[in-house]
C-alpha cells in the first residue's frame, strides 16, 4: 500500500546522523520513528488528520505511543498551527482543523500538512508532510439501481469535475465495505462521474431493508481519503435471530433448560429430603437416649 | 494490510463525526451504528472546527472522541457480546502455503506464552491418494459449542455475536472444555506465562484475552476487541495470501482486507464446508476446498520444520 | 442387631444353606434384642468383645502408619511444587490434558462404590454372611470418596477458585452433577458408617482404660446418647434400611456421572453409550477386590480368623468371579464392536491399545484384572484366603491401569493431527510429581482406612453378639 506522506528524508537523515552521533557519544542510543499523515474528509463536511507513529524493533514495525507531535498547515508559524497531539497506544493521534487557520485555509486550494516531533528520551526528532488538493465527492442512486459518484476538484474558486480518479462504490458493512458488484473500483470520466450497477439484491439491510451506500476515494495521492454515504431501501428486511436468550445446554447458568432443572431439582429434593430426615432421626434417637438417662 | 485496516477504522470515525456534526444531512443514525458499536450520546459541550469549505462549524465534543477512548467494556457487556452481530470466518485452503504469519500475528497480539498457538496450521490429507494441503485451524466458535456445554462455572460462554469467549478470572482450570473440544482448539497455561510484567499486571479483558494467566484455559477469541471497533482480526490482516476472510453473517459479507466478498455467494460458488459437520457443533468457521491452488503443498514444508521437528 | 433370620448358624462352615427367602422379612418384622450390660456377662460375649475391640498399633502397625505418612508427605511436597509452579510440573500438556490424576479419581470413585455393594446390596438381598464385612466396606467407601474429591482438586489448574463451583455452578455441566453426587454420596456413606456404629460405641464406652481418655471422650461425644433401648433400635433399623435403599441409586449415579465426564465428549474411546454400565461393572469389581484385600489384611493383622472365616473368602471369591465375568462382558462390548468397524477416527486409538504403545498395559489390565481372576476363582481351591487375596490385588492393580487406559490413549488420538506444538506434547508419561501425588493419595486413603480401623471395631461387635445369641437361643 502506498503511503501518501513523504518523509523529508534528506534533512531528517542528516539530523538523525548528527543526533545519533551525539547521543552515542553520551552513551545512549535513540530509536528512529517514522511519521505518517493521513487526511480524511467525510460527507464533504468535516476533515481531519490521523497521524501514525511507528518504529522498527527487530525488523518489525511497532506503534509508538506517547509521542507529542506539532501539526501545522502549509508552514511552521503561529497563524498556521493546527494542533499539538499525543499518540495513543495504537500509535495514532487524530485532530480536526481548528477555526484559527481559517485564513490560511482560504488562501490556496492545495495544502501541505506538516507534522514535527522534537524527539524525547527514547526517540530522535522526526518530521513528515502531506500535500492534498481540495476535492469533494457526491453520490447519487438512481431508481434503476445505478449508483453514480461524481468527483470535483477546487480550481481557483470553482469546483471542476475530475477525470481518472478511482472510486469505490460499496455497501457499508462492519469489517469492510462490500463492493456493489464484482468490480472493485470505478474510474471517473471527463464529467467526473463513475457509475456502477447495484448487483447485491437481497443483501440484508436493517429492519426496514435500508442499506447505506458509500462512494469513496481511498488513499489518493492528490486528494487523500474522501467518503460519502447514502441510505437506500434496496436491502432485504433483516432482524437478527439469536439463540443467546434461549434456554439451552450451552447457555449460561441462569438459562439452563427447564427439563434439566426439573429433573435435577426433583432428584436433589428427594435424596436430600431423605438425608435430612435421617439426620433428624439421629436427633430423635439422641432425645430418646437422654430420656432413658434421666 | 495493517494500514488498510486502520484507515478503514478511521473512515468509521469520520462517519461518526459527520453524522453527529450536521444533523439532517443525507446520513441517518444507522450509519454509525453499522460501523462502531454502541451509541455515542451528545455531551452538550460544543467544539468549534473548520469544515472542508472553510466554514467554522460547531460539533458536540462526544462525536469527536476517537474510538480508542470509548469507555472500556464491562465484564457484563463483554459476556453479552455485540447485539445484532454474528461473526463468521472463511478460510480458503487453496491460498494457504503454511507461512504461519497468522499464527505469528495472533501470538503477538494476544501476548501468548511462547510455544502456545491459538492458530495451528496442520498438514492434512483426506485419503490415501488425495493431495495433501495446509489447513489453518482456529477456534470454530461453534453455535452449539461442546466446550461451553461442559464448563462448570460459566468461564467459557457463547456470546450473542457468536463468539465463544473465555473469562480467565473465572476459569478453575478443570480442562473439561479441552477434552470436549473435537477441534483441539484450546490451550492451557501450564506454567506462569512468560509475558512482560506490565502486561501481566493488567486486569484481564475478555475481549482481548490479555493477560494470560497460569492455570487457566485460553483459545482464539476472534479478536473480539477488534471486531467491536469494526476492524478485522489480526490473523486476517496478517495473512499476505488472503487465506482468512472475516465478517458478519447478518450482513452477508466477509473480507480478507484486500477483497470483500458476499458470504453467501462465496460459500456457494466455491463449495464451502465446515469441519466435522457430522458432530453437530455448527461451527462459525467455513472452509473453501483446496482446489486450483495458488501454491504447491511442498512450499510450506520448510516453514513447518521450525515448530515440528 | 437382629436381621430377623432364625436359620443362620454363625461360625459354621456350611453357610451355603443360608436362605434368602426371608429377605422380605427384614424390613417388616424385627425382633429387637435389647442388650443390657448385665446380659453380656457370659464368657463367650466377653471373648467376642475382647477379640473385636479396636487394638492399639503394634510395631508392624506403627511402621505401616509411618510408611503411609512418609508417602503422604512426599505427595504433599509434590503438590506444594505443583501449586507453586503450576501444572507444568506434571507431564500433562494440551493434548493429554488429563492424566493419572483423573485416572486415579475414577479409580477412587470406583472403589467407593463397594460400600453400597457389600452393605446395601447384601443387606437388602438378605445375604447374612456378608454382615462381618459391612464395616470394612463402609470404611473403604468413606476413605475412597474423600480422596476422590481431594484428587479432583489436585487436578484443577486454579484450585484457589474452587468456590466458583458453588458461586457460579452451571447445572448443565456434568462436572457440577459430579460435585453434587460426590457430596451426596460422601454424606450418605458417613451416615451408613455412623448408624450401625452406634451400638458398638456403647460397648466401646465401657472400656475406658483400653481406649484411653481421648478416644473415650471422642466415643462419648459421637455416641453417648445411644442407650440401646428398643425404641432407639427401631428408629436406627428403619434409618439403616432407608439408607440401604437410597445409597444404591446414589452409588450408581456417582459412577455413571463420572463415566459421563468422558462419554459426553466426542473423543474416540469415550464416545460410547456403554460407558455408564461399563464403569459401574468395573467399579463393583474393583470394590469387591479391595474388600477381599482388606479382609485378608485385617484378618491377619488382628487375628480375626474366627470372624472372617475361610467361608467368607469362598463367598467373596464367588462374588468376584461373577463381577469379573460381568466386567469382561462389558469390555467385550466396549472393544469388539469398534474393532469390528475400525472407524477412521478410532482406528489409531484401537490399534494403539491392541498392538501399539499401550498394548502391554491393555493386555495386562485385561488379563490380570479379569481373565486370570476368573480362571483362579472358578476352582474351589482358588477360593481359599490366600489365592483370593492375590486375586484381589490383581483385580485392584489391573483396575488402576484400566483407568489409566480409559483416560490417556484417547487424548493422544485427537481428531485433528497434533501439530504446531512442542515435541513433548505428543507423548505422556507421568512426572515424578504426578506419581508422588498419586501414590500419596493412595497412601492417604489407606491411612484413613487404617486409622478408622484403629478407632472403630472393624467387625460390628453388636451385630456379632446378636447373631451369637440367636444361635444360642436356637440351640436351646
Amino acid at each position: 500500500m502506498k503511503l501518501l506522506n513523504k518523509i523529508s528524508n534528506g534533512s531528517l537523515l542528516i539530523l538523525l546522523i548528527l543526533l545519533s552521533h551525539s547521543s552515542f557519544s553520551q552513551g545512549t542510543e535513540k530509536g528512529d520513528v517514522s511519521i505518517a499523515i493521513n487526511y480524511f474528509i467525510n460527507n464533504n463536511q468535516v476533515s481531519y488528520l490521523v497521524v501514525k507513529v511507528k518504529t522498527k524493533v527487530d525488523g518489525r514495525f511497532k506503534n509508538v505511543d506517547g509521542v507529542a507531535l506539532k501539526l501545522f498547515l502549509d508552514k511552521d508559524s503561529a497563524g498556521t498551527f493546527i494542533a499539538k497531539v499525543v499518540t495513543n497506544k495504537k500509535g495514532e493521534a487524530t485532530t480536526t482543523i481548528p477555526p484559527s487557520v481559517e485564513k490560511q485555509w482560504h488562501s490556496q486550494v492545495k495544502h501541505t500538512f506538516l507534522a514535527s516531533f522534537d524527539g524525547d528520551k527514547k526517540y530522535g526528532p522526526a518530521k513528515a508532510d502531506l500535500t492534498v488538493a481540495k476535492a469533494k465527492i457526491l453520490i447519487d442512486a438512481a431508481s434503476d439501481k445505478t449508483i453514480t459518484a461524481t468527483v470535483f476538484e477546487k480550481k481557483d474558486a470553482t469546483w471542476v469535475p475530475v477525470k481518472g480518479v478511482d472510486v469505490v462504490l460499496a455497501i457499508r458493512r462492519t469489517a469492510a465495505d462490500l463492493p456493489i458488484n464484482d468490480k472493485p473500483t470505478f474510474t471517473t470520466d471527463s464529467t467526473g462521474k463513475a457509475s456502477g450497477e447495484f448487483k447485491r439484491d437481497h443483501i440484508p439491510g436493517d429492519a426496514k431493508g435500508n442499506i447505506t451506500l458509500v462512494a469513496k476515494i481511498v488513499d489518493n495521492d492528490q486528494y487523500g481519503n474522501l467518503v460519502i454515504e447514502k441510505s437506500v431501501p434496496w436491502g432485504a428486511k433483516f432482524t437478527s435471530v439469536s439463540t443467546f436468550n434461549k434456554r439451552t445446554l450451552f447457555a449460561t447458568r441462569n438459562k439452563a433448560p427447564v427439563w434439566l432443572l426439573f429433573v435435577v431439582y426433583s432428584i436433589l429434593i428427594a435424596v436430600w429430603g431423605i438425608l435430612v430426615i435421617l439426620v433428624f432421626n439421629l436427633f430423635k434417637i439422641k432425645k430418646l437416649g437422654k430420656s432413658v438417662a434421666n | 494490510m495493517d494500514q488498510e485496516n486502520n484507515s478503514r477504522r478511521n473512515f468509521l470515525l469520520g462517519g461518526l463525526l459527520a453524522a453527529g456534526a450536521i444533523a439532517g444531512c443525507n446520513t441517518n443514525k444507522d450509519v454509525f451504528e453499522s460501523g462502531i458499536v454502541g451509541d455515542v450520546k451528545p455531551s452538550g459541550k460544543k467544539v468549534k472546527l473548520l469544515s472542508v469549505d472553510g466554514d467554522v462549524i460547531e460539533v458536540d465534543e462526544a462525536f469527536l472522541k476517537p474510538v480508542p477512548h470509548m469507555p472500556p467494556i464491562s465484564n457484563t457487556e463483554a459476556r453479552k457480546g455485540i447485539p445484532g452481530k454474528k461473526f463468521v470466518m472463511v478460510i480458503d485452503l487453496s491460498r494457504c502455503k503454511n507461512l504461519k504469519k497468522c499464527q505469528e500475528a495472533c501470538n503477538h497480539a494476544h501476548e501468548l506464552n511462547p510455544g502456545e498457538n491459538w492458530i495451528k496450521v496442520e498438514p492434512m490429507k483426506s485419503a490415501e491418494f488425495t493431495a495433501p494441503y495446509w489447513e489453518p485451524t482456529t477456534c470454530m466458535h461453534c453455535d452449539e459449542p461442546p466446550c461451553v456445554k461442559v464448563c462448570p462455572v460459566d468461564a467459557t460462554f457463547k456470546r450473542e455475536d457468536g463468539i465463544v469467549a473465555i473469562d480467565s478470572d473465572r476459569c478453575i482450570g478443570c480442562r473439561f472444555c479441552m477434552a470436549a473440544c473435537p477441534y483441539s482448539a484450546r490451550v492451557f497455561n501450564w506454567s506462569e506465562p512468560e509475558i512482560p510484567a506490565e502486561i501481566a499486571a493488567q486486569p484481564y479483558s475478555i475481549e482481548t484475552s490479555i493477560p494470560q494467566k497460569k492455570g487457566t484455559v485460553s483459545k482464539c477469541d476472534f479478536c473480539a476487541d477488534m471486531t467491536r471497533e469494526g476492524m478485522l482480526p489480526h490473523c486476517v490482516s496478517a495473512c499476505p495470501n488472503g487465506v482468512f476472510a472475516f465478517g458478519d453473517i447478518n450482513e452477508d459479507t466477509v473480507s480478507n482486507g484486500a477483497e470483500t466478498f458476499r458470504f453467501s455467494d462465496l460459500i456457494k460458488d466455491k463449495a464451502g464446508y465446515r469441519l466435522m459437520e457430522d458432530l453437530g457443533t455448527k461451527p462459525s468457521v467455513y472452509y473453501l476446498p483446496p482446489v486450483n491452488r495458488n501454491f504447491p503443498y511442498e512450499s510450506g514444508l520448510e516453514n513447518d520444520k521450525i515448530q515440528n521437528k | 442387631m437382629n436381621r430377623g433370620s432364625k436359620t443362620i448358624k454363625y461360625k459354621t462352615n456350611n453357610l451355603n444353606e443360608t436362605t434368602v427367602e426371608n429377605s422380605i422379612l427384614i424390613a417388616k418384622e424385627k425382633i429387637i434384642v435389647s442388650l443390657k450390660p448385665e446380659k453380656l456377662n457370659s464368657a463367650d460375649d466377653d471373648k467376642i468383645i475382647d477379640d473385636l475391640l479396636p487394638q492399639k498399633f503394634g510395631k508392624a502397625g506403627k511402621i505401616w502408619v509411618g510408611i503411609l505418612l512418609a508417602f503422604c508427605m512426599v505427595g504433599m511436597f509434590a503438590y506444594y511444587r505443583q501449586l507453586r509452579y503450576g501444572l507444568v510440573v506434571t507431564s500433562m500438556r494440551d493434548y493429554v490434558s488429563w492424566g493419572i490424576y483423573i485416572s486415579n479419581f475414577v479409580f477412587f470413585v470406583a472403589i467407593s462404590l463397594v460400600g453400597s455393594l457389600i452393605t446395601a446390596v447384601f443387606r437388602l438381598a438378605g445375604v447374612k454372611w456378608g454382615s462381618p464385612l459391612t464395616r470394612i466396606a463402609e470404611i473403604i467407601a468413606v476413605a475412597a470418596i474423600i480422596f476422590a474429591s481431594l484428587i479432583i482438586i489436585v487436578d484443577m489448574g486454579s484450585p484457589e477458585r474452587f468456590y466458583n463451583l458453588f458461586t457460579h455452578g452451571r447445572i448443565q455441566s456434568p462436572i457440577i452433577w459430579d460435585v453434587i453426587v460426590i457430596t451426596t454420596y460422601f454424606f450418605i456413606s458417613i451416615l451408613l458408617l455412623y448408624y450401625p456404629l452406634l451400638p458398638d460405641i456403647k460397648i466401646l464406652l465401657r472400656f475406658k482404660e483400653r481406649s484411653g481418655v481421648r478416644l473415650h471422650k471422642f466415643y462419648s461425644f459421637i455416641g453417648s446418647f445411644w442407650k440401646g433401648t428398643p425404641e432407639q433400635f427401631k428408629l436406627s433399623d428403619k434409618a439403616i434400611n432407608i439408607l440401604c435403599v437410597s445409597i444404591i441409586p446414589v452409588a450408581f449415579t456417582i459412577h455413571t456421572v463420572t463415566s459421563w465426564l468422558f462419554a459426553t465428549t466426542y473423543r474416540p474411546g469415550w464416545d460410547s453409550t456403554n460407558f455408564g454400565a461399563y464403569f459401574i461393572a468395573g467399579a463393583f469389581l474393583v470394590g469387591a477386590g479391595a474388600v477381599v484385600v482388606a479382609m485378608y489384611i485385617f484378618r491377619k493383622a488382628y487375628h480375626l480368623e474366627k470372624y472372617i472365616t475361610d467361608n467368607h473368602f469362598e463367598k467373596m471369591g464367588r462374588v468376584v468371579v461373577l463381577l469379573s465375568l460381568l466386567y469382561l462382558y462389558f469390555n467385550v462390548n466396549e472393544f469388539l464392536t469398534p474393532f469390528f468397524k475400525m472407524k477412521e477416527s478410532e482406528a489409531a486409538y484401537l490399534n494403539g491399545l491392541f498392538t501399539g504403545n499401550f498394548a502391554l498395559v491393555f493386555w495386562f489390565a485385561i488379563l490380570a484384572g479379569m481373565i486370570v481372576p476368573i480362571l483362579i476363582l472358578l476352582f474351589k481351591k482358588g477360593r481359599k484366603p490366600l489365592p483370593v487375596f492375590i486375586v484381589g490385588i490383581m483385580v485392584v492393580v489391573g483396575a488402576w491401569f484400566k483407568r489409566y487406559l480409559i483416560v490417556t490413549p484417547t487424548l493422544l488420538h485427537p481428531f485433528l493431527p497434533m501439530h504446531d506444538v512442542p515435541a513433548s506434547y505428543h507423548h505422556y508419561f507421568p512426572s515424578w510429581e504426578e506419581w508422588a501425588i498419586t501414590v500419596g493419595s493412595l497412601a492417604g486413603c489407606m491411612l484413613i482406612i487404617t486409622l478408622l480401623a484403629r478407632i472403630f471395631p472393624i467387625i460390628p461387635i453388636q451385630e456379632t453378639l446378636t447373631e451369637q445369641h440367636e444361635i444360642a437361643e436356637q440351640n436351646i
